[in-house]
This record gives structure tokens, sequence and C-alpha cells, in this order.
């Protein structure tokens, strides 16, 4: 008899199920990829549908469902925050209680309700302990420091961590508490810059290449690094913690200037085109804010993890939570940290959370030993090629079926050589928010007006942020610098390498105006076909580097079914789309 | 359109288009729906086995996708850049289109009660529009935007029109007029519920705004925040079995 595992994260951002069967992972996917409804928070009901299905089992099968945090301690922080920041809090107040009387506070009654689950198989994890387990729980090292690092949990906002290879597999060891909070401190600089919290943080990272670090004082003012790897905010310059929608207070206009307008056209010096002087020197401050609170992260994590090494020792390191996901960050920590092995969960946010939970109750509640590491990444839905020819057919789409993988990628390959951009959607969609090579959009890295080719016609986005490359593990050395410890969250596209000087000028389209790109190193054994692709094309132009961003539109989840791929090559101008096999050129 | 409805809907227009701040609200409420729409006409193009609706369902789809670009270009040009980004990319927003139960809208409706509801939402849909721009109430380019979507929206509405009429042919009249029924029943339903919840949350916020104001200050003087800099994890005594099924 198995044992039957289902994790849960929900009702705050990126919602998601993991199904385990004896603490193997067999379906793991965000509930946006069903519902599209992009960082879909709601109950992961579709998500959790689908696991069920994919196991075969139906949810009086399971047994556990696993919630990857405690509601009412979440609950008792906020209110006894609220206390604390009176009379400051009057507008948050009232809006955080009628979401939590209304519906958060009702966790276990919703997850019967909406479920169907017997209420003695339901249980609760920690938020914090959630993202530890996601990240060493998988990861291939039976001992490790761990690091947990997002916006907030219950009450920590950072986390410390010792991984074990017996039980208890993970002790706590310290924690940093709301509102001091490296996650609050970026998302607040990301408000300040116009971009949505919560979402627009990469878009910071993507800016601060522009500029320099001229700001890294007042951040210092920001964050303050203190003695044994401690920060603290100054909380003068901010107000997440009492307000419900504004996360700074006017102090940190005067220290750092006025904000930028959301969607304000981005011309710094270095892609300043027709804009005027005045626009320029302001957009300049704006990648020069960017620059030092990055900078000043960078820094933080060192200082934070400096200091852990020094205290418990080791050579390994395993992160999650949302501030895990800054790849440029995580390249400093690979190149300058202490430790010789670096392991990310590659959904190091909330949605991983439902990872650790369900990874938690195997090892920690059932106490049963470690097993499985996480390896591939398609962990999604796919769909069956009868049932994607029968949605060709039905919509009238011309296309061809190209059968087997092999024709698939060769075809692909000419078409990227002759400077097609294609969808590219290859059997289980992805875990976590990247593409990486099953729901990918690609292209030739060569070409000098690729990135704004792909920017104008088809991603509909900021074309100041760069395009990803993915590259074939066998030649990733010979065309970046890659720090040891980078090379595994490089799987993951979880940190930011150089391109070799004498590669200088090469990849246009996916280098970084700093000479870094957030690689990915694709393994054969991971992504047979993406692999066999790369390889492909590479036979035509010498370079086994593909451009590789996520297969949406903005404003869009990543596509999950063959009607969603569709809709966007009917939306775009992608020249072609490779379906699990049928290749359906552009109707125009 | 009946004479009642239609200068209701007129009077109401009259006053939303002149109020400041209004028209980017409204443009952008519409490019939300318009959005939303995008993926329950997607959504049933996946879920129905019926060729030829397949299509129309699809293509039904791309026009709704079209029409919120148009209405997040004219949110943005009439100086609304910050709301048009909050509908187009913080999609958090939609979630109030009606998922309920993790089912999509065909899913729940089945195909006649979905028939019957595309019909009946894009018929009032052009019934709004059609006042807009009779009363003149947008601005020029915004009335040029509702003309040029007028005839998707035609087709929107005679589509399922037309496949209603196919199973009234086939004997199926009671059910189509059951659910053409239903559906607008369900639309006055919702239109009301959504009112009287808006109505308690202002209520709701009003009494806690009070309570905070009365309860809280007494125990301010004890809350502190917390300090910055490592803390001790806490730790629960209690044993993991016990702790691990608790919610707090
Ligand atoms: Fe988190
Ligand atoms: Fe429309
Ligand atoms: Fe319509």
């Amino acid at each position: 008899m198995s044992t039957w595992i289902l994790g849960i994260s929900a009702l705050y951002h990126d919602a998601a199920a993991v199904l385990l069967r004896d603490g193997v992972i067999v379906a793991a996917a965000q509930e946006e990829r069903f519902s599209r409804v992009k960082h879909d928070a709601s109950l992961p009901v579709r998500a959790t549908k689908w696991c069920l299905e994919q196991g075969g089992i139906s949810i009086g099968d399971l047994d556990h469902l696993v919630f990857y945090e405690k509601p009412l301690r979440k609950f008792e922080r906020i209110l006894a925050n609220s206390v604390a920041t009176f009379p400051r809090s009057w507008r948050a107040f009232p809006r955080q209680m009628v979401t939590w009387l209304g519906s958060k506070l009702w966790v276990r009654n919703q997850l019967v309700a909406t479920f169907g689950i017997q209420p003695h198989k339901l249980l609760f994890s920690e938020h914090h302990l959630s993202h530890a387990a996601s990240a060493f729980l998988c990861s291939p090292y039976d001992e490790a420091t761990i690091l947990t690092v997002d916006g907030v949990g219950e009450e920590a906002t950072t986390g410390l961590w010792r991984g074990t290879a017996e039980a208890p597999f993970i002790e706590p060891l310290a924690e940093v508490r709301f509102p001091h909070s490296l996650g609050m401190f970026y998302s607040t600089i990301t408000a300040l810059l116009g971009f949505a919290v919560n979402s627009g943080e990469y878009k910071v990272m993507g800016m601060a290449a522009y500029g320099e670090p001229r700001f890294r004082a007042e951040m210092d003012k920001l964050l303050r690094l203190e003695d044994g790897g401690a920060f603290s905010l100054d909380l003068d310059y901010f107000s997440f913690h009492y307000h419900p929608t504004q996360s700074y207070r006017p102090r940190l206009v005067d220290l750092l200037g006025e904000p930028r307008m959301p969607g304000e056209p981005f011309r710094p010096t270095a892609i300043a085109g027709d804009a005027s002087a005045e626009a320029v020197a302001r957009n300049q401050r704006f990648a020069d804010i960017a620059a030092s609170a990055q900078s000043a992260i960078e820094d933080a994590l060192l200082h934070v993890v400096r200091a852990a090494h020094a205290e418990h020792g080791g050579d390994t390191l395993c992160m999650a939570g949302g501030v895990a996901l800054n790849s440029v960050a995580n390249h400093r920590l690979a190149k300058d940290g202490p430790y010789d092995k670096l392991w990310i969960q590659p959904a190091a946010g909330d949605a991983g959370g439902a990872l650790g939970a369900a990874l938690w109750a195997w090892h920690c509640v059932l106490g049963k030993p470690r097993a499985a590491t996480l390896d591939r990444i398609d962990l999604g839905r796919s769909w069956a090629r009868d049932q994607t020819r029968q949605i060709l057919d039905d919509l009238g789409t011309t296309y061809e079926d190209l059968g087997d993988t092999s024709t698939s990628t060769t075809r692909a390959a000419e078409d990227l050589a002759r400077g097609d951009i294609i969808g590219w959607f290859d059997g289980r969609f992805e875990w976590g928010p990247r593409a990486l090579g099953h729901r990918s959009i690609l292209a030739d890295p060569r070409g000098a007006d690729t990135k704004d080719k792909v920017n104008a016609r088809i991603k509909f986005r900021e074309s100041f942020r760069p395009f990803a490359p993915a590259i074939t593990e066998e030649a990733a050395d010979d065309w970046y610098d890659i720090a040891p410890a980078a090379r595994v969250p490089l799987r993951f596209m979880l940190a930011t390498p150089t391109l070799k000087p004498e590669r200088e000028g090469s990849l246009p389209a996916t280098t970084h105006l700093d000479g870094t790109s957030r690689v990915q190193i694709v393994r054969r054994s991971d992504h047979p076909h993406f692999h066999e692709l790369i390889t492909a094309f590479s036979g035509h132009s010498d370079t086994p580097v593909l451009l590789n961003t996520s297969f949406n539109l903005k404003g869009d989840p990543i596509v999950a079914s063959p009607i969603d791929a569709l809709a966007t090559l009917r939306r775009s101008e992608l020249d072609t789309l490779y379906l699990d096999g049928f290749r359906v050129p552009s109707p125009d | 359109m009946g004479r009642f409805r239609q200068t209701w809907i007129g009077l109401v227009s009259e006053v939303s288009w002149r109020l400041p701040g209004w028209p980017v609200k409204l443009l952008t409420a519409f490019g939300q729906a318009e959005r939303g729409s995008f993926y329950d006409m997607l959504a049933a193009a996946e879920a129905t086995d019926r060729p030829d609706l397949r299509r129309k369902y699809f293509e039904h789809a791309l026009d709704e996708s079209q029409h919120a670009i148009y209405f997040r270009d004219r949110v943005m040009a009439l100086g609304g850049i910050d709301r048009a980004r909050a509908a187009m990319e913080e999609a958090g927003a939609l979630t109030s289109r009606g998922i309920v139960g993790g089912e999509s809208l065909y899913e729940r409706l089945g195909e006649i009660d979905f028939l019957a509801f595309v019909h009946v939402a894009e018929a009032e849909a052009i019934e709004q529009f059609s006042v807009y721009c009779d009363r003149e109430l947008p601005d020029p380019e915004t009335i040029a935007m509702l003309q040029k979507i007028m005839p998707d929206e035609k087709f929107h509405t005679a589509y399922p029109l037309h496949e209603l009429e196919q199973r009234r042919k086939q004997g199926k009249g009671k059910q189509v007029d059951t659910a053409l029924r239903r559906v607008k029943w369900n639309r006055l339903k919702e239109g009301w519920l959504r009112f009287s919840r808006d109505v308690g949350h202002v209520m709701s916020s009003v009494w806690l705004f009070l309570l905070y104001a009365i309860l809280i200050p007494p125990f301010s003087l004890l809350g502190k925040v917390e300090r910055g800099g490592w803390q001790a994890p806490r730790r629960d005594r209690r044993p993991l079995a016990v702790a691990a099924r608790s919610q707090g």
C-alpha cells in the first residue's frame, strides 16, 4: 500500500498543489496554469483535481493533506502588529479583519468543504518550515545549512536551519521576524520604482544592470547590517507594516527622490534614444536606485551566509523563499560566498511551500528516510497527442504531423537557424515560475535585433529586460565563466554567470548590459528533447545556445494546454508552433 | 430593448461618464471583463466536444483578447496607466470573474446554459455600448473604438442565439426558454448579491473601525513592533503529532 500526501499552498499568492507517493513527487503544479489567473491565490482546486488524476487516486485515498502554513499564527501576528502600530494601522486593520474573519481564518473548514477531505487527515506545517523542507528534503545533499528568505510567513521573514541526514531532518537555529524583512525591503524599492509588488521584483533586478550603486549609503540607512549576520530595517522609512497599500513613508522619497510612475518608459543613459536630457537623468536615477538596492540585498545575503558558515560550518547551503529567486544575488553567493555547494528549490516562492509541506509531512512527521531528489522539473500536466490532434482539426488549423521528436527537433532547429521565433510545447509543463524547455518561446540568440523583435512582436514587454540563454551542459564551460557552486542552480536558471571574454558580442539577444546572462544549463537526462533541439541548432550555427523565454504574453500565466498555446500563436507574431510533434505555422 | 431599461441605462451612464475619474474606471472595468471572457471562452473551446462550436468559441475568445487590448489602450491614452497595468498584469483582480469550485463557467453551466449566458451577456454589452455611443458620452476616440468592436459583439450574440434556435427546432424549446430565464435571473441575483456584499463589506469595515478605535488603544501600550536581528526560534512544547494537526 502506498502512502499518498498532498501538499497545498494558497490564500496569499501563487497557490499550488503537489502530490507525493511514498515521498516521490508524482505531480506538481501551480493553480494559475489551470485557472489562467496569473498568481492565482485561491485554493488550488483545479491543480488538486489534476494531481489526483495523475496519481490515479481520489481524495479519499489521501493519507494526508498538508497546508503550508499555520493560519492562526499568521492572524496573531497581524493582530499584534496592528495593536503595536496603533493608530497608524487604522486603514489596514478593518481591511485585514474583513478578509481574515470573512475567510482566511477558516482554512480548516474551507479545506474540508472544498476538497471533501476528512478532518483528521489535515496537517499544518509552518511557512518557513515549508520553505526549508522544500529547499533541503529534495536536494541531493544529506546535510546542509538551510536559509529561507522572503517577505513574511507567520512571524518569520528569514530562517536559518540545519538539515540532517536522519530525524528530525530539519532543526531551526534562528529567525528574523516581521517587519524586519529582506523581501519587504526589496518589494518597497520595487513599489518606489513603479512596479507591482510580488511580481515586479525581477524587473528591478533587470533595471539594476543599467545603474551604478550610488545610493548605497542611503540603502545602508534603510537596511542595517549588524553583528553575527543579523540585520534590521529602519522602520522610519517604511509603512508596509501598517498601511494596506503604501509600503514607504515620505521620508524615503526625501532620501531617494520622487518615485517612478508605473508604465513610464525606461530611458537611462545606456538606452536613451531620443529621450530628453531631463528624462534621461531621471531614469538614470531610477537605474541607480535599482542597482543600489540590488547591491544592498546581495551584501545582506552574503553577510547572513558568512556568519552562518562561521558559526555552523559545513560546505552546503540550501535555499528557498521568494528572495532566492533573485538570480543575480544567488550568483554572488555562489561566487563570493563560503559554501562549495548551493542548492535552490526552483519554485522558491510560495508555490514551493506546497512541495515543502508535503515533504515535511513525509519525512519529519511520518519519520520516513530521505529518498528522492528533484532533478526533472516537468512535473505538470501533459496532453495526449490524440486530444491535441482533435483540437487542431476542430479549429481548422493547418499543421504537419511530424510524429517523432527527432524529426521535430531537426525541423525546429532549421526554423530557428533561419531566424524564426518559435513556440516550443513539449510534454508536461514545468514546476516553478520559469519555462525551462517545455513551454518556451525560442529564438536564435545571435541576432542583434532578436531581442527587440521578441519584445515588440511577441512578449509585448519592457525592452530593457534581457532574455535568458539555454545552453547544453557539455558546452556550458566553453561559453560562460561558471562558479562551481552556481552549476546546480543553473539547471533551474537561478544564477547569472558572465559570458567568456572571447565570446563577447556573440550572443547579443541574451547578454545583459553588464555581460551577465540568466543561463539555463540543459542536461540531456533532465530535458531530452530540449537538449536534442539545442544540439541540432548548434549543427547549423556552431552555437549550442538558444534564447529561451517563457511561453506566454505579458499578463498571462505561462501556457499550459494546447489550446492556450494555439491562442498565444494567434495573438502574437510567433512564426511557428511546435506542439508535441505537430508543427503549426502561423496563419499569416 | 425595453423602454424602461433603456432609460435606466441612459440615466446611469449620463451620471457615471461625467464623474471625475470615472471614464478611466469604467474603461478599466470593461477591459477586465473582456479579458475575463477571453479566458471563459477559451476554457469553453477546450471543454466542448462540438467541433463547430469549438471553433466559434475560439474565435470569440480571440476577439475578446483584442478588445481587452483596445480598452487598455484607451485607459492609457486617458492617462490611467496605473489602472491599465493593474487590469492587464494583476490578473489576480480577475478572480472575481466567477471561478466557483474550480470549474470554468462552461463546466459550471453546461452547453445550453452557457450559450444562453453568452447570448444574454453579449446583448447587454451591445445595449450599453450603443447607449454610450448614441449619447456621445465617452471621448470621440473611445466612441470610435466601441464602434469598431461592435460587429464582433454582434457576432458574439448572434451565434449562440442561432445555436439556441437550432435546439428549439429540435424540439428542445422548453429547455432553451428555461436556460434563458435561468441565466437572466442569475445575472440579476448575482448583481444583487454583489451589491449586498459590497454594502456588507462597508458595514463591517465601519464596525471593525469602531472596534479598533475603542478596543485597541488600551492594548497598544503593551504592543511592541518586533526588534530586528536574530531571535531564537519559537519552541513548540506540544508533541509533534499534536502540533502538526494544529492551525496555530
Ligand atoms: Fe514565503
Ligand atoms: Fe468584447
Ligand atoms: Fe463580446
